[in-house]
């Protein structure tokens, strides 16, 4: 106990809240192994009602892990969970469940054939150990919770044609009418568009003021900034400390997490200027993009911005094969090619890295190393007598691993044991080794801590300086401004700006960007540019004269 | 819950109308209300079944041992009572249902436990069954002259009858056991939390068990659900042929199953409609009785039903496709 008193005291430097929130869940000490792996070790936290308390760090510091401890997936190795003043040494799922504790997790635990509405009141109809079912009710049950958070669904929709973001809602609403008072979000707004992610935060802020705890999990530091109250920030198992997030900002807390000062590298294009070697001409798809036409050289880093439903991740299916354009030209090398299939796709050097993380075909149950080398086993059979060479293919994945800094124990360990960053990394590793000569990149750091964001963009840049070219999708303007020399500006599935190296070195780009996704209109998006560099100018001016 | 014939359903039945119409020109004698009342009676024993397998496949699993328990429960049902003595059709059924049942629970048990896919574990049960009936029971056929006169009683009844073209005919009485397992399975997947737990674990096990459904027992009711229909079926099937072969039935189990999945129900689970199950036996029926209508020989039966399947599986597979599409899904296969 006295011990207990002690971690506390180093451990919670804002335990003397002022405003008295209740407490609702505690853990002590907690430690939990994987093999001789300490996922986590010695954690101690509190969670108050009425706050929002984000978890921050790397890819496999054991954010996931704490939740399913504290949700009774895991069992704790040691530790004392205290929830409505009731000690558990460890709490099963469904004890957590009776406690008010409830996660939505990252793959959302919904069912596909069932309408919105039962997905939202199945839990609490269960819970409640219901026998038979009352349909109106059903319906009764799902338009409360929808109208507590303040959105409206369609109740009778399947699920399966539903949005991520309605899958999203109707798993916290099934949370709510569960009696939710201690909610978990693990990685909510990783599929999520901005404006979607927008409506996520407010009903997480509505939830707040009626009461709840809300725990966020997210790597994308603007939304930690913009919802949570306190941080608390792991490393590699252990808890670096709690943090009023008022007294942190995007460099402290990267720094906590990460152990070092992170700046993103400058792409500069090194390559010589030899004419393009892919080139797309006129390419129309009906109702997704018309007149693209791009020329793509060797090194160049070619990033695609634009809302959900601009058109870019249309393109980049067509490019790799999945989505075939109704007109126009792709020329490889000169030739026309036509691409209907990912093979062939893959025999013009050009892969894809999916946005959606589901379907992105890691085989969970497979170990890393057969995750890696997926895509290139020809290359790993020897030269004589065809047989797979196991060596190779070690090696590979050791490669791999080291390069992408994949955190794991070994590279046999089951991909579906990995963190979901790490998870990722492997995905990417996979088609780096397939050395190709265009990868198209979809958001390829969702999920992905912001120290090894670095690290990716570091080998990126790298493989464009020796000849790769690029095209990066991305919704994260600063992921873009550091890694392409070119942007192109999508709107309505046309380009409707093609940004080029010395436009991009304007530091005002930005602005221009911002405005010109939203509106289409590029007069008012350089209007709002130019308003923007003049106020720089006046803010200068004035310091000087201010000094 | 309104009754909405979903699209799937709708083309079922117009695949039906079409075929039953160009039946009738090439043979006005098919339609009759004779060729209505044949297809029920025979039909009555997998529309039973299939009720079964359709909320097995709902669980996510499969059971083709159901045929296999059929027999094994009234064929040893019937043993028993000529053991015994006692001679009643009313006896046999659930003295029938009872043995059908105990074996449906093993599955259930076996599957919860191994973990193996069920269509395995059920590929080696119905030769178990079927093994331990043939060495414990024997393999004896029982004929029309040894059977009691109350099981062809049951088995020919009728609950009215018409005066048709060639003769009366009658509507027969296994109709009813059909509706009340209709109505039953109905409103065990639609109006109870058991069903929809079914539902769900056949949606996502995982989702389900976090949710505090637990799976060992819905799938012992599910496996044991079949079980009971089995026995019933068993029976009702060995009264309307008034003789119990010692392997009958074994090797007919795909037609149901090809009927379900005709029916639009989801090979993965979690998916199904009863309306659409039923809709699959009646086409399957249709082929098989109305072939002699066409002039063909009954192993055209399969390959028509081969056709039908292959169709309706495709027309699945379509249909994933153009939600796929719609939604920009596409899997990423690796070479
Ligand atoms: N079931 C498991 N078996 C073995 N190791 C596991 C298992 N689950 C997690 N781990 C390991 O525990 C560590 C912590 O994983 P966890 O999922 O908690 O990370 P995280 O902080 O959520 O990371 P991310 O931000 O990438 O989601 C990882 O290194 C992971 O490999
Ligand atoms: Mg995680």
């Amino acid at each position: 106990m006295e011990e207990y008193a002690a971690t506390q005291l180093r451990a919670e430097p804002h335990k003397g809240d002022p405003q008295g929130l209740p407490l609702m869940v505690e853990a002590i000490d907690i430690t939990k192994t994987f093999g001789d792996f300490k996922a986590l070790d010695n954690i101690n936290l509190m969670f108050k009602g009425g706050e929002i308390h984000c978890l921050a760090g790397e890819n496999g510091s054991g954010k996931s892990t704490l939740v399913k401890v504290i949700s009774g997936i895991y069992t704790p190795d040691k530790g004392t969970i205290v929830v409505n003043g009731r000690n558990y040494s460890s709490i099963t799922p469904v004890q957590s469940m009776h406690e008010g504790i409830q996660v939505i997790y990252q793959d959302l635990s919904l069912f596909e054939h069932m309408s919105v509405a039962e997905n939202i009141a199945i839990g609490k109809l269960r819970e409640t150990n219901q026998r038979l079912v009352n349909w109106p009710q059903i319906y009764e049950i799902a338009a409360e919770q929808l109208s507590r958070i303040g959105v409206n669904l369609d109740l009778r929709q399947e699920l399966r044609e539903a949005s991520i973001s309605t899958k999203q809602l109707t798993a916290i609403c099934r949370a709510l009418a569960m009696d939710a008072k201690v909610l978990f979000m693990d990685e909510p707004t990783t599929a999520l568009t901005s404006r979607e992610v927008d409506r996520l935060l407010a009903v997480m802020s509505e939830l707040k003021k009626s009461g709840l705890a809300i725990i966020f999990i997210s790597h994308k530091l603007d939304e930690v900034f913009r919802i949570s109250d306190v941080v608390t920030v792991f490393r590699d198992g252990r808890k670096i400390g709690d943090f009023p997030s008022r007294d942190l900002n995007q460099r402290r807390l990267s720094y906590y997490m990460t152990g070092r000062e992170i700046s993103y590298p400058k792409y500069q294009r090194t390559s010589p200027d030899e004419p393009s070697f892919i080139e797309l001409k006129d390419l129309c798809k009906k109702g997704m993009y018309e007149n693209i036409s791009l020329k793509l050289r060797k090194g160049d880093i070619t990033g695609c911005i634009g809302l959900l439903g601009s058109g870019r991740t249309e393109l980049a299916l067509s490019l790799f094969g999945l989505n075939r354009p109704d007109s126009g030209q792709i020329l490889i090398d000169g030739k026309e090619v036509s691409i209907s299939s990912p093979t062939t796709a893959m025999d013009h050097g050009i892969a894809l890295l999916p946005e959606d993380r589901a379907v992105q075909g890691l085989f969970l149950e497979r170990s890393i190393a057969v995750n890696t080398t997926a895509a290139v086993i020809k290359q790993l059979c020897s030269s004589i007598l065809g047989f797979f060479d196991f060596k190779k293919e070690r090696s590979a994945a050791v490669d791999s691993i080291k390069r992408l800094k994949i955190k794991t124990t070994s590279e046999d360990k089951l991909s579906g044991e990995l963190s979901g960053g790490n998870q990722q990394k492997v995905v990417l590793a996979k088609w780096l080794l397939t050395k190709p000569r265009l990868f198209i990149m979809d958001n390829p750091t969702v999920g992905i801590d912001i120290g090894s964001k670095s690290e990716i963009y570091e080998i990126a840049q790298q493989l464009a300086h020796q000849g790769m070219a690029i095209l990066l999708l991305s919704d994260e303007l600063e992921e873009l401004t550091s890694n392409c020399n070119r942007i192109a500006v999508f709107y309505h599935g046309r380009i409707i700006k093609l940004l080029e190296e010395d436009e991009l070195k304007d530091p005002h780009t930005a602005v221009f960007i911002n405005a010109a996704i939203a509106s289409g209109d590029i007069a008012k998006a350089q209007a709002a540019a130019k308003a923007a560099r003049a106020g720089a100018a006046v803010q200068t001016s004035a310091a000087k004269e201010g000094k | 819950m309104s009754f909405k014939i979903a699209r799937s359903e709708g083309i079922l039945l117009a695949i039906i109308a079409a075929y039953c119409a160009a039946v009738a020109v090439i043979n006005p004698a098919f339609l009759n209300i004779d060729t209505l009342f044949d297809l029920i009676r025979t039909s009555s024993r997998d529309l039973i079944l299939v009720m079964g397998l359709l909320l097995i496949m709902l669980s996510g699993g499969i059971d083709i041992s159901f045929m296999a328990m059929a027999l094994v429960g009234s064929y040893c049902a019937t043993w028993l009572m000529m053991k015994i003595g006692w001679q009643s059709a009313a006896v046999l059924i659930p003295c029938a249902m009872l043995i059908s049942t105990i074996m449906g629970l093993c599955n259930a048990c076996l599957v919860s436990w191994l973990k193996l896919p069920a269509f395995i574990i059920t590929l080696g049960t119905m030769n178990l069954f079927h093994g331990l009936m043939a060495t414990l029971v024997g393999t004896r056929t029982f004929g029309g002259g040894i059977l009691p006169p109350s099981f062809s009683a049951f088995g020919s009844a009728t609950l009215f009858e018409i005066e048709g073209e060639y003769g009366a005919v009658g509507l027969t009485v296994s109709i009813i056991p059909v509706i009340i397992v209709v109505v039953l399975t109905w409103f065990i997947i639609y109006k109870t939390m058991l069903g929809r737990g079914i539902v769900a674990i056949g949606n996502d096990e995982n989702s389900a068990i976090r949710l505090g459904f637990k799976p060992l027992y819905l799938r012992l009711f599910a496996y044991g659900y079949i079980g009971a229909l089995a026995g019933l079926a068993g029976s009702i099937y060995i009264c309307q042929v008034n003789a119990v072969y010692p392997d009958k039935m074994i090797g007919e189990e795909l037609m149901v199953v090809a009927g379900a999945v005709i029916g639009g129900t989801s090979i993965s689970g979690g998916k199904g409609k009863i309306f659409g199950a039923i809709l699959g036996v009646i086409i399957i029926y249709l082929l098989k009785s109305t072939l002699i209508f066409l002039g063909l020989s009954a192993s055209w039966n399969n390959f028509f039903v081969g056709i039908i399947l292959v169709l309706s599986l495709s027309f699945t597979a379509w249909q994933e496709k153009v939600r796929n599409d719609r939604h920009l899904l596409f899997k990423v296969e690796s070479r």
